[in-house]
């Protein structure tokens, strides 16, 4: 097996609820996703969370993103200190309750600035990262480059095809700054082709930075746990309203982390088909 | 041509609508109806009021208290319809909305009192009477904002002001145009209207009152075209000048 440590706790979500009057959505949701530490590379997490449809799980992306506050529980991230960011400097960490603009959220429909071009809305995103002053333009160059959208930067949203604008939302997340990338439905509506392309994508950004940490809410069971250290399964328990986490699954443990042919794997047969039994 | 949603190329189109504009003409011409000049008697008051300075001398002086009353108008709707957004603001800009409903006639008076002199008169009534018109559509915009919109500057870490300026004020100025594209025809009508109340200065809704006066059908339907096409010409000026401003007007998917 790979060596690997867990370190410290990045995001705890910590006994969420959520109720429309008196209708439950989500109970009792308790989670954390640890920074993950492997010798030699700079390895982020990457979580899924998957359930059937009418789970909850695009209500709990919002709340994951500071998009709608819960009924009662919190989210709680772990970030480094503002004041104590500079080159050589020795990062200082806080602990303190989600807000928005905390998390980089890439919506379903990739949703962008229907009046500014993919430079604009990329320079936009670039100017509220305090670490990238003075450098916003090269930073959006680099992965402009990177994620094979310089020829398309002069474009505007509606003139771009759904791979592209996909992109563009994710470069955007990460000029931004943000450690955690929340993506709801990414594979949704993709063929083949391009599917491959999008978890290769994701997989450049989980190795960008140690701290980057994605969350991919999804019901592509099998493609989300191909690209994931851990999965929480959504789900209902008997008699309950709402739904709950019903299952967490360490992938790490079972060796089906960070495998590029993981699909051919008898044990990542195993385990969708343990997922599946768990919806 | 004649099949549900059926598309036809622009060139067909217009053709079409020449021979559908010809044929009007041409049943107009063969059947006169009591008292309505013919299309030839229009034509030749037409010629008439073109060959002098009286025409364009009132349009002008029209023209100029449409454009004076447009852009105050539109400074004062978006005032109110950014700050609609605002709790505060928002019951005032809702009041603005509902001051469709009142008459222009039944506020003369308050009007000539509020104001100095006639050309000002006018000017209020025209604005007093487009602004509701404005702050509707705009508002309408503002509400039909998808709340992604928001969501989005909200993720980039946008303060809630940030938000108002990025998504209202940056990203609804092409609405600007459309909306004064939309309601120009209102403020074309309302002049004719409010220069009737002091024809002192001309324009061409004294000019048209005066026509009516003498029941001079002719020049009547003449300015009546005229006041039609010029309404044409700007609709058509200012989406173009939409388009041309706000290229991602136009932007189409390659």
């Amino acid at each position: 097996m790979t060596p690997y440590t867990k370190t410290e706790v990045l995001l705890q979500a910590k006994d969420l609820q959520l109720s429309y009057g008196n209708k439950c959505i989500l109970h009792d949701i308790n989670f954390s996703i640890r920074d993950i530490i492997r010798p030699g590379l700079q390895q982020g997490q990457v979580v899924s969370l998957v359930g059937r449809s009418g789970m909850g799980k695009t209500q709990l992306f919002r709340i994951l993103s500071g998009l709608q506050k819960p009924t009662s529980g919190s989210i709680i991230i772990r970030e480094r200190k503002p004041a104590e960011v500079s080159p050589g400097s020795i990062a200082v960490f806080q602990e303190r309750a989600v807000r928005p603009g905390d998390m980089g959220v890439i919506f379903q429909n990739y949703y962008q600035f229907g009046w500014r071009t993919v430079r604009q809305s990329l320079l936009l995103a670039a100017r509220r990262n305090k670490l990238l002053e003075g450098k916003e333009e090269d930073t959006m160059l680099q992965y402009a480059e990177q994620f094979d959208v310089i020829d398309i930067l002069h474009r505007y949203p509606s003139q771009l095809s759904g791979g592209q604008q996909q992109r563009v939302s994710i470069i955007q997340q990460l000029l931004k700054g943000a450690n955690f990338l929340l993506l709801d439905e990414p594979f949704s509506g993709l063929d083949v082709c391009v599917l491959d392309k999008v978890v290769e994508l994701l997989q450049q950004v989980s190795l960008s930075d140690e701290l980057k940490t994605l969350i991919i809410v999804s019901h592509d069971i099998a493609t989300a746990v191909a690209i994931s250290d851990t999965v929480f399964i959504l789900g209902r328990t008997k008699g309950v309203e709402g739904s709950t986490l019903v299952r967490s699954i360490d992938l790490i443990e079972r060796g089906l982390a960070w495998q590029k042919d993981v699909r051919r794997e008898r044990e990542f047969e195993e385990t969708l088909e343990e997922i599946k039994a768990c919806l | 041509m004649f099949k549900p949603f059926e598309k036809i190329s622009k060139q067909n189109f217009l053709i079409m609508v020449g021979l559908q504009v010809f044929f009007i003409l041409l049943v107009w011409q063969l059947s006169p109806i009591g008292l309505i000049p013919q299309p030839t008697h229009v034509l030749s008051a037409l010629g008439q009021l073109l060959g002098t300075r009286l025409l364009i001398d009132n349009l002008l002086v029209s023209l100029l208290l449409t454009l004076q009353a447009m852009l105050y108008s539109i400074l004062i709707t978006l005032v109110f319809s950014y700050l609609s957004v605002i709790p505060f603001f928002h019951s005032v800009a809702q009041f603005i909305v509902k001051c469709r409903y009142l008459t222009l006639t039944g506020l003369i008076f308050i009007f000539t009192l509020l104001t100095k002199d006639g050309s000002q008169l006018k000017l209020s009534l025209l604005i007093f009477g487009i602004v509701p018109f404005f702050t509707t559509s705009f508002l309408a915009v503002i509400l039909r904002i998808p709340a992604q919109e928001y969501e989005l500057c909200q993720t980039l870490g946008y303060s809630r002001w940030e938000s108002l300026y990025e998504v209202i004020v940056i990203g609804k100025a092409d609405q600007v145009f459309e909306m004064v594209r939309q309601n120009f025809a209102i403020a074309w009508m309302m002049i004719t209207m409010v220069e009737g109340l002091n024809m002192s200065e001309g324009g061409i809704g004294a000019l048209l009152i005066k026509y009516n006066k003498y029941n001079d059908l002719p020049h009547v339907i003449a300015l009546q075209a005229i006041i039609f096409g010029i309404g044409l010409f700007f609709d058509y000026l200012l989406g173009l000048l939409r388009h041309w401003l706000f290229p991602y007007t136009m932007a189409h998917k390659k």
